[in-house]
């Protein structure tokens, strides 16, 4: 999926270089910085739960889609290496998801109805569509990228190496919560949030002249028969992204817990525990590497213990000056 | 005396349901501290070369998602955990909280697929997603974030993108501060039950943004008064240090490990 990226980043590098003035470069990075916030922002669910927008569409909207893959791509970034919430190998495929599927298509989306609709009535229709369609778009192409993961990665014995589950599971877990729930939040937000731009401030959202719409069909165009294709060969030549994309879906925090009760045959036949011997390895590396990560162990747990007991001296030194 | 001044006043708010704004004040607020930790220097950090140490822990996550091989999982595992051990208590926290929530996760999701039999499967890609998460972590902890930026150009990034970057985590920083104090704002005005709060939430995104622009604005001026068009240099060349030594021989470690397990 970072294969598929790169082409994608530097066409909307060169773009908002060449074609942007310098004048907006501030724009991009205070932009990543208001797309990585507005993913923070908890929106309350029915039930009592809460869940987060994603905010794709919306910042497509009133930054432009170039420069929401940008931001959307540089927010993921810095959420990836810089806070280490994981999702390094995933980070292609997250960038492919949510920096590229849901500015665009949410963009286009949002301009083919507004052109269509007139009036506030077409605008806000667009934007709930585009939200909508685009952050489920995004969330069919993660089920894409799981599902196709047990089909391509096996081991010898012919377990799946990465993400077990098949398309046939992937993509009804993915998609249910974000039809059902996910989808509804960020077409709600967006549709909030512009409405509260135009109101507070019109004139600050970004105008893009309706010539300009043109070369956006084909992109999509392209786009949508090059989606498939696109995963197959980045899958093979890739691939490596399974384990940690399930990782980076805790520090999403979307609502994938949602696992239903589909899985197929060709699990039933594997024997339990295929022999884990190494070949061309005497028996004490093994020892070896299980003492290692013992003391590991011990020293990590007797310095958190330590961490505790500091703390606790802490607080009661606080409250003994308090009670003074 | 008024009549009415004499009586207690006996007005109890009805309880209000604002834990969407807790949720929201509390990510915030992690973020923007994190950042503001991250600008505070330790002299006792290590050393080693931010880029090196990029490119180690990139060959390993890479290493560990293609290898095959529980031994070679194991073996990295236990090499991240002596690394780890290595650190203060307060950092090996912050790095266990997000890995243990990752493993869990990752465990619980596959649990359905080992009942049918790949339970090796389950215990090996709950290892991989724990030992790559704590790699990441353990990179980000110990690494200085103007180290990391510096370390992106060094792998031929454009300046555009380090620019971006570098502007992204400063303004996180700012528009996160501005955006906790209208969530607190929100949160102490609403006394009794408000139900508007949740759309007074778009107006608080709504209003971000606009500060926002107003924010790209100023920037762009303070760019054009210093002359600054964007172009990074990097001042001090990366000179490789005898402390590099390390992080090269772990590499080869690893990449003999990786082989010598068969992959």
């Amino acid at each position: 999926m970072g294969a598929a990226m790169v082409p994608v980043l530097a066409v909307a590098a060169r773009k908002v270089t060449g074609e942007v003035s310098r004048e907006r470069i501030p724009l991009l990075g205070i932009g990543a910085a208001f797309s990585f916030l507005i993913m923070m922002f908890n929106v309350p669910l029915p039930g009592g739960t809460t869940g987060h927008a994603v905010g794709g569409t919306l910042l497509a909207v009133v930054l432009g889609p170039w420069s929401a893959c940008i931001s959307v791509t540089i927010a993921l970034l810095i959420q990836a290496l810089l806070f280490g919430d994981g999702g390094i190998l995933a980070f292609g495929a997250n960038c492919f998801n949510m920096a590229f599927v849901i500015p665009f298509l949410g963009y286009f989306i949002y301009r083919f109805v507004k052109d269509r609709v007139k009036g506030e009535r077409g605008e806000y229709a667009g934007l709930a569509a585009g939200s909508y369609i685009g952050l489920n778009m995004a969330a069919l192409c993660a089920a894409m990228e799981f599902g196709i993961q047990p089909l391509l990665f096996r081991t010898a014995a012919g377990l799946p190496m990465y993400c077990p589950y098949p398309l046939s599971v992937s993509i009804p877990a993915m998609m249910i919560p974000h039809l059902a729930v996910a989808g509804v939040v960020e077409a709600i937000f967006t549709v909030a949030v512009v409405s509260f731009i135009r109101k507070a401030s019109p004139g600050t959202i970004h105008e893009e002249s309706s010539a300009r719409v043109r070369p956006l069909y084909t992109l999509l165009a392209a786009l949508i028969c090059l989606s498939p294709l696109g995963l197959l060969a980045a899958g093979t030549a890739w691939g490596e992204w399974g384990a940690e994309e399930i990782g980076s879906v805790v520090s999403g925090g979307k609502a994938l817990g949602f696992i239903p009760e589909g899985m197929r045959k060709g699990f039933g036949f594997q024997v339990l525990f295929p022999d884990y011997t190494v070949k061309g390895l005497p028996d004490f590396a093994g020892y070896i590497v299980s003492a290692a990560a013992g003391a590991a162990i011990l020293v990590i747990a007797f310095k958190l213990i330590g961490l505790a007991k500091k703390t606790v001296v802490k607080t009661r030194e606080r409250r003994s000056r308090l009670s003074r | 005396m008024p009549q009415w001044l004499l009586h207690d006043e006996s007005y109890a708010p009805p309880a209000d349901k604002d834990a969407f704004v807790d949720r929201s004040i509390r990510s915030i607020l992690g973020a923007v501290s994190r950042i503001r930790s991250r600008s505070v220097r330790r002299p006792d950090e290590a050393r080693l070369n931010p880029g090196m140490k990029l490119a180690s822990m990139l060959l390993l996550i890479a290493l560990i998602s293609l290898s095959r091989s529980f031994f070679f999982v194991m073996f990295s595992g236990a090499l991240l955990l002596t690394l780890l051990s290595l650190q203060r208590a307060e950092l090996i926290l912050r790095v266990l909280k997000v890995v243990l929530p990752a493993a869990a996760f990752t465990f619980a999701i596959l649990l359905p697929s080992a009942i049918w039999g790949n339970f090796p499967g389950v215990v090996t890609i709950t290892v991989k997603v724990a030992v790559t998460v704590a790699a990441v972590g353990l990179f980000s902890a110990t690494t200085d974030w103007g180290a990391i930026t510096g370390a992106l150009k060094i792998f031929l990034l454009p300046d555009l993108f380090i620019l971006v970057l570098d502007a992204t985590i400063r303004y996180i920083d700012l528009l996160g501060g501005l955006s906790l104090s209208m969530l607190h704002a929100l949160k102490l005005r609403s006394v009794g039950r408000n139900r508007m709060k949740t759309a007074s939430l778009s107006g608080i995104a709504g209003s971000l943004f606009l500060r926002s622009r107003a924010m790209a604005e100023e920037m762009h001026a303070a760019m054009e008064c210093r002359c600054f068009t964007g172009r990074y240099r990097i001042g001090r060349a990366a000179r490789v240090s005898p402390s590099d030594i390390w992080p090269l021989a772990a590499d080869a470690a690893i990449l003999f490990v990786f082989i010598a397990s068969g992959a």
